[in-house]
């Protein structure tokens, strides 16, 4: 059983509410997601099986629809607004993604005042409310005027510009807030009884999203200093980023805090023949091995460890440094993810059946682990008006030949 | 939407959350609740205090442990007590206060809870529907489960690091803060309130195991389809691809220098129809008849030139102005701002005042941030300040413990309650 089972959302998010459904699928919810019968967006975004395009070929879809039912039904049309009314009669929770001012379908604020008990999620580039609400919008867009993006980039290439971080990020960020609220508000409801309008603006989500950014320039009206691979920062800090002997990369940013880890991550590289500067007695002091002051102590301690990195192997520095207590780490792309046997010890990657393609296919899984209610990845990815007859028959009590119609129409399939 | 309406409860009163987390994470998650409305107690310690305390600025000079910007952001909303765990009688007060409270979370390396006594077992021992959130980088459990994290160990081990970056640099650009302190944070919050829903539905508590590195590898999903799927990694394709689009597909998809030291615009045409309303709306309608440019595929074969010539003639030009003049004709287009930009020069933060002034003891008055969640039957609140270490000290032991004057003395002397 779920946390948010029993719980039916009607899912009408484009791209930018992808990763809330699909949270709220993790957790039990019954997500019918209403796609135009042209098929959602996202059925367009690659990459693509085989790397050939088409409507159910998505990865994208695969990964960001999974768990969720399809109702393929046209909100823009009389019959299919009035059909969608009559659905959220009987749902919990309404998510949108429609700007105001950009011919939405319905006004959140006016549905979940007609129906008392629901509640009516609007989760917005820009909010309902502001001179930019209407703004044109891309994930790219709203990374970069949300703030996120101005604290990523290279200090050590100059010229350069701020660097966005790939894969729907503005979408994930506000994705979590879109799933706190609408479990809250569920929550709330329980003893309520009432439902409400909940507006976030993704744009102010990303604006809490930038870590230490926001006391700087909330308090001193500093901006920070862009730096590849480590923390933005009021003044420029030492490099954490180092090349290894197989051509991969170290992060060194978790150095000992204690002096028991600090030795033995010493005699770690020192069983390898190198180091001998880090036995200098000076380090012996937390204070002389803080990163991000540019004191010499720490400048001959890197000098040391980069040396010891790139005569080896990133597994073994890796394993080895954790092993000391230093929190280092490999620059793992996704796909070397899956080569480290711990994720598979707890189960992450879930393989899910693609019936119609005779295969099963290894997704990245929980973000969670719930002790007695588990999320579940949930059956694949739909597809387009997989359940358009189930829901409109089973649910709302059309019959087949209505439907057959409606399908005739354009305004369903 | 008005904040502290009276009347209005935020939808989180009644919840009480037993908050052992510290540097950022765990307060990321308790900030967020309390927003909400829950009444968030910090569990501190005089001895290992949390070092975001002592993280600079200190807008009103250096007073440890209460004047650090840092904190009173990330820790607004919430309460304070001194408890030592490793005094008997201190972790029989936590105890007690287990009894009382709905959420137990905590950051800490993953043994630490248990080497207290207080494994989600013995927890329950003390409150059967307690909902407990351990948050650590590997997770209670693999073979891996004592290797530890900081954000940036997160982001590399997850693949997030190595997926932003100019394609060409030795190294990728990462990201520039603990983006995944952050989102750790929000997913024990949309756990923990999910956790919260489901218990006043069956009365069950239960134990949410959350792995750092896993947040941050649930965010992979399409580089990881394309692995078990097509076989194909990660770098094969000349990734990470810079500010350009991946997917889907899109040219111009970049940013473009503009008027000023390091001032940026992002520009991205996902459509023909905005290719084209954006070749209307610059100085060059031509673009639009340019056959290295007229389709997609052409654009993105013709990626370099592109980019130069947009490069060429946003160069020069003023970054907000640009951005008025391609959104009024409908173009996806922003400038890069960092957060002296939200703080000042955003009007659409402004418009919605994402930021009030609030006092504070030791800081005086300074600016506060947003609420993301705007509910319009229950809102959510930001007035009270990071607390001050200790200040709910009475407030907790006395009122909520019924503890006698004497015997709150009594744990002061004995180093139970410091």
């Amino acid at each position: 059983m779920g946390a948010l089972e029993g719980i039916r959302v009607l899912d009408c998010s484009d791209p930018k509410g992808h990763f809330s459904g699909k949270l709220l699928a993790g957790l039990g919810a019954d997500v019918i997601k209403i796609e135009p019968p042209s098929g959602d967006v996202g059925r367009t975004y690659g990459p693509f099986l085989d790397d050939q395009p088409g409507p159910e070929r998505s990865l994208y879809w695969w990964h960001y629809a999974a768990g969720k039912r399809s109702l393929a039904l046209d909100l823009h049309s009389s019959d299919g607004i009035e059909l969608f009314l009559e659905l959220a009669s009987d749902a919990d929770l309404v998510l949108e993604t429609y700007q105001p001012g950009r011919n939405r379908p319905f006004d959140p604020q006016a549905l979940a005042d007609y129906y008392a008990e629901l509640v009516v999620l609007s989760l917005t580039p820009f909010g309902q409310t502001g001179p930019w609400r209407d703004y044109a919008w891309s994930d790219a867009v709203g990374l970069a005027l949300g703030g996120p993006m101005g604290s990523c980039g290279y200090d050590n290439l100059p010229g350069t510009p701020p660097i966005r971080p790939t894969e729907h990020h503005a979408g994930h960020i506000s994705g979590y807030f879109a799933a706190t609220a609408a479990c809250t508000a569920l929550y709330e409801r329980q003893e309520s009884g009432l439902g409400q309008h909940i507006d976030i603006a993704m744009h102010e989500c990303m604006g809490f999203t930038i870590e230490s950014s926001a006391p700087w320039a909330l308090y001193e009206q500093h901006p920070l200093i862009r730096q590849a691979g480590r923390h933005a920062g009021p003044q420029p800090t030492e490099p954490w980023q180092y090349p290894t002997a197989d051509g991969r990369l170290i992060n060194i940013f978790g150095m000992p805090r204690s002096e028991a880890s600090w030795l033995a991550l010493v005699s770690f590289i020192q069983e390898h023949g190198m180091g001998e500067n880090l036995s200098d007695f000076e380090l012996l002091d937390g204070r002389k091995r803080q990163l991000g002051l540019q004191q010499p102590s720490v400048a001959v301690m890197l000098a040391d460890i980069a040396e010891f990195i790139a005569a080896h192997e990133a597994e073994e520095i890796y394993a080895g440094a954790q092993a000391a207590g230093a929190a280092w780490s490999i620059i793992r792309t996704p796909d070397e993810c899956l080569g480290d046997e711990h994720w598979h010890a707890r189960g992450f990657f879930v393989d899910v059946e693609h019936e119609e393609r005779n295969r099963s296919v290894t997704f990245p899984g929980a973000p969670y682990i719930l002790s007695e209610t588990p999320w579940t990845h949930g059956r694949r990815a739909p597809l387009l008006g997989e359940h358009t007859s189930e829901i409109l028959c089973g649910q709302l009590g059309l019959s087949q030949s209505e439907v057959g119609a409606l399908i005739a129409a354009g305004v369903a399939r | 939407m008005t904040e502290s309406e009276p009347n209005t409860r935020p939808p989180l009163d009644g919840v009480r959350v037993l908050d052992f987390t510290w540097i950022v994470a765990g307060p990321t998650c308790t900030r967020l609740l309390g927003d909400l409305g829950a009444e968030v107690i910090r569990v501190e310690n005089e001895q290992t205090l949390d070092s975001i305390r002592f993280g600079r600025p200190h807008p009103n000079g250096f007073d440890p442990p209460d004047s650090g910007a840092m904190f009173n952001w990330l820790d607004r909303n919430k309460r304070s007590i001194t408890v030592n765990a490793r005094h008997p009688d201190g972790l029989d007060l936590i105890k007690r206060l287990i009894r009382v409270s709905d959420v137990v979370v905590e950051n800490y390396s993953s043994r630490i809870l248990e080497n207290w006594g207080l494994s989600f077992e013995e927890q329950r021992a003390e409150n059967p529907q307690i909902i407990y959130v351990s948050l650590s980088g590997f997770g209670h459990s693999g073979p891996q489960r004592d290797f530890s994290t900081w954000g940036p160990t997160a982001q590399a081990l997850s693949g997030l690091t190595a997926m932003s970056g100019l394609p060409e640099a030795p190294e990728p650009a990462g990201w520039g803060y603990s983006y995944l302190d952050h989102m750790a944070g929000f997913t024990a919050a949309a756990a923990i309130t999910a956790a919260l829903k489901h218990r006043r539905e069956t009365g069950q508590g239960q134990w949410i195991d959350l792995s750092q590195v896993e947040t941050g590898m649930a965010l992979t999903g399409p580089a990881t389809l394309d692995y078990t799927v097509n076989g194909r990694r990660y770098r094969e394709t000349g990734n990470p691809p810079g500010n350009r689009a991946v997917w889907p597909q899109a040219a111009p998809h970049n940013t473009y220098p503009t008027a000023g030291d390091d001032n940026w615009i992002m520009i991205t045409c996902t459509s023909d129809a905005e290719w084209e309303a954006f070749c209307d709306a610059s100085d060059h309608p031509h673009w639009r008849t340019d056959r290295r440019f007229a389709t997609l595929p052409a654009r993105l074969r013709h990626q370099d030139e592109l980019d130069e010539q947009i490069g060429s003639w946003t160069a020069g030009q003023d970054g907000r102005a640009l951005m008025q003049r391609l959104q009024a004709a409908d173009v996806p287009a922003g400038v890069v701002q960092n957060g002296v930009d939200l703080v000042l020069n955003d009007p659409q933060m402004k418009a919605r005042e994402w930021t009030v002034t609030r006092d504070h003891p030791v800081i005086g008055e300074h600016l506060t941030d947003g609420l993301q969640i705007r509910f319009s039957r229950t809102p959510a609140h930001r007035d009270r300040p990071g607390p001050p270490l200790g200040e709910a000290n009475q407030y907790v032991f006395s009122e909520l413990l019924g503890l006698s004057d004497e015997r709150i003395a009594e744990l002061q002397m004995n180093g139970a309650m410091g």
